[in-house]
């Protein structure tokens, strides 16, 4: 379903980044940094409206020609993006919502992992294994 | 949202998160202070059986743990009461042997290792050693030298994860209340 | 069964004797800075967990709050007692009775080794802070057995 996962630190450097072909994963990574402005922008003026919902979810960021563009952010500020086909009408906000908070709990567990260390790349196989999933899917 | 947390009602003055983290930071800084995973091993050990002790004069103070008259009631106890005291499960004692002087205690499920991955060059890491230095100065207390070694560790690709407990002998009116 | 959570101070116990024998030897400065620096890495693990699912904060006072409270009772299993500010960035926690501190004997002359286990409790706040953008620094002191004051002093930022 999704074809792009990345994780991306508070600092804002990418910890993990996935994609469904590697092939394209220079052209993700462009897109996963574009998408960053749109988080920081979306946050900023959420927090300022009086009525924020202040979910951690923060639901499509932009939609490009071929993709639509999730994020979401954690009490921490670690950034999840998302990247699913703009062809795939079948996936509602809800489910979307749900893969964020998949995503989110194998991140915490991950981040439990007393041998690592806040801001190292991400190579825990428990949490490579869930994002394989949220790939899969359909 | 809601902001509701996971505080369990089980009578437990701390979280069983925190005390999970906490041991994490242990073995994560034992492991930067010495060279080899056998010295990791033998301090946890060791800080393992300073616990034990105190911890059986704690359950025998407040009168919980009566006199066991043979290993299959010792095992019994540090089962249902030491383990669920110490982590908050319940192992399965099995695996007896046919003199009846040896048993594996096997854990399901692990708390202390909830969610560690090893990291590579650590393959002789007993990352739960702690365990074995518990009960074996919890039981040294009660008279009884044993020997216990980890024979499975399911963070290491085990099945399960499973503790080899070995009666030595009797310890007579000994007094071997000090600390290693 | 009651009572009987003796086991995490137990375990507490046996890391400040670890890191003081280690880590101690040459100045008593090195085992503080180990202890706060074990908290500070599982105090961002548990803000990283305990955050999960609690809405997206509004500014430093509405973490400050999430700290006395929610993360002090998921913790601890109550809260902090009472909490002061003086609007400048400090603010002062008051716990009466710190889970950390009831083991250890009650008299006055253990106020001074008892400080020695503050140093990963301090860690812990400061760790947590940091991970939800606050950095800080973060001191206690004991003024009656088990009662524990932590002063937190936020950086700017």
């Amino acid at each position: 379903m999704a074809v792009c996962v990345a994780v991306i630190a508070k600092e804002n450097h990418p910890l993990f980044l996935r994609t469904m072909s590697p092939e394209e994963e220079l052209k993700f990574h462009y897109t996963v940094h574009t998408s960053l402005d749109v988080v920081e922008e979306k946050v900023s003026s959420l927090t300022k409206s009086s009525n924020d919902p202040r979910e951690l979810y923060l639901g499509l960021l932009y939609p490009t020609e071929d993709y639509k563009v999730y994020g979401y952010v954690t009490n921490t500020k670690i950034k999840f993006v998302v990247v699913v086909e703009s062809a795939n009408n079948f996936l509602r906000d809800n489910e979307i919502r749900m893969m964020f908070q998949r995503l989110h709990v194998a991140y915490t567990d991950m981040f439990c992992n007393p041998f690592y260390n806040a801001g190292e790349n991400i190579t825990s196989r428990r949490f490579e294994k869930v994002v394989e999933n949220m790939m899969k899917q359909d | 949202m809601s902001r509701q947390n996971s505080a369990r009602a089980d009578g437990k003055k701390v979280s069983s998160e925190l005390f999970t983290l906490t041991y994490g930071a242990l073995v994560a800084q034992l492991v930067k202070d010495f060279e080899s995973d056998e010295a990791v091993n033998k301090k946890l050990d060791e800080m393992g059986y300073n616990i034990g002790v105190r911890l059986i004069e704690d359950l025998i103070a407040k009168g919980n743990v009566g006199r066991c008259h043979d290993l299959r009631e010792t095992a019994d106890i540090i089962a249902k009461l030491g383990f669920k005291m110490f982590l908050g499960v319940t192992p399965v004692v099995t695996k007896w042997s046919t003199a009846a002087d040896e048993f594996s205690l096997i854990l399901e499920n692990n708390p202390l290792a909830e969610f560690v991955e090893l990291p590579s060059g650590h393959e002789n890491l007993n990352y739960s050693n702690i365990l074995c230095g518990v009960l074996r100065g919890a039981l040294e207390m009660v008279q009884m030298e044993v020997e216990i070694s980890f024979v499975q560790d399911a963070l290491r690709g085990d099945d399960t994860t499973e503790l080899r407990v070995k009666f030595i002998k009797r310890l007579e009116d000994a007094i071997p209340a000090g600390e290693e | 069964m009651a009572d009987t959570d003796s086991v995490f101070e137990f375990l507490h116990m046996q890391i400040v004797e670890y890191i003081h024998d280690v880590h101690g030897k040459e100045s008593e400065n090195n085992a503080t800075t180990k202890l706060e620096e074990m908290g500070f890495t599982i105090g961002q693990r548990l803000a990283e967990r305990f955050t999960k699912e609690t809405a997206r904060f509004k500014d430093d006072l509405d973490v400050m709050k999430y700290i006395c409270k929610e993360f002090w009772t998921a913790l601890y299993k109550k809260q902090i007692d009472n909490l002061r500010t003086n609007h400048q960035g400090v603010f002062v926690l008051q716990d009466n009775r710190f889970r950390l501190l009831t083991q250890i004997s009650d008299t006055e002359e253990f106020i001074v080794p008892a400080a020695k286990y503050l140093s990963l409790p301090c860690g812990l706040i400061r760790g947590a802070l940091a991970n939800l953008g606050i950095p800080s620094i973060v001191g206690a002191e004991i003024t009656t057995m088990p009662m524990c004051k932590f002063t937190i002093n936020i950086q700017k930022h």
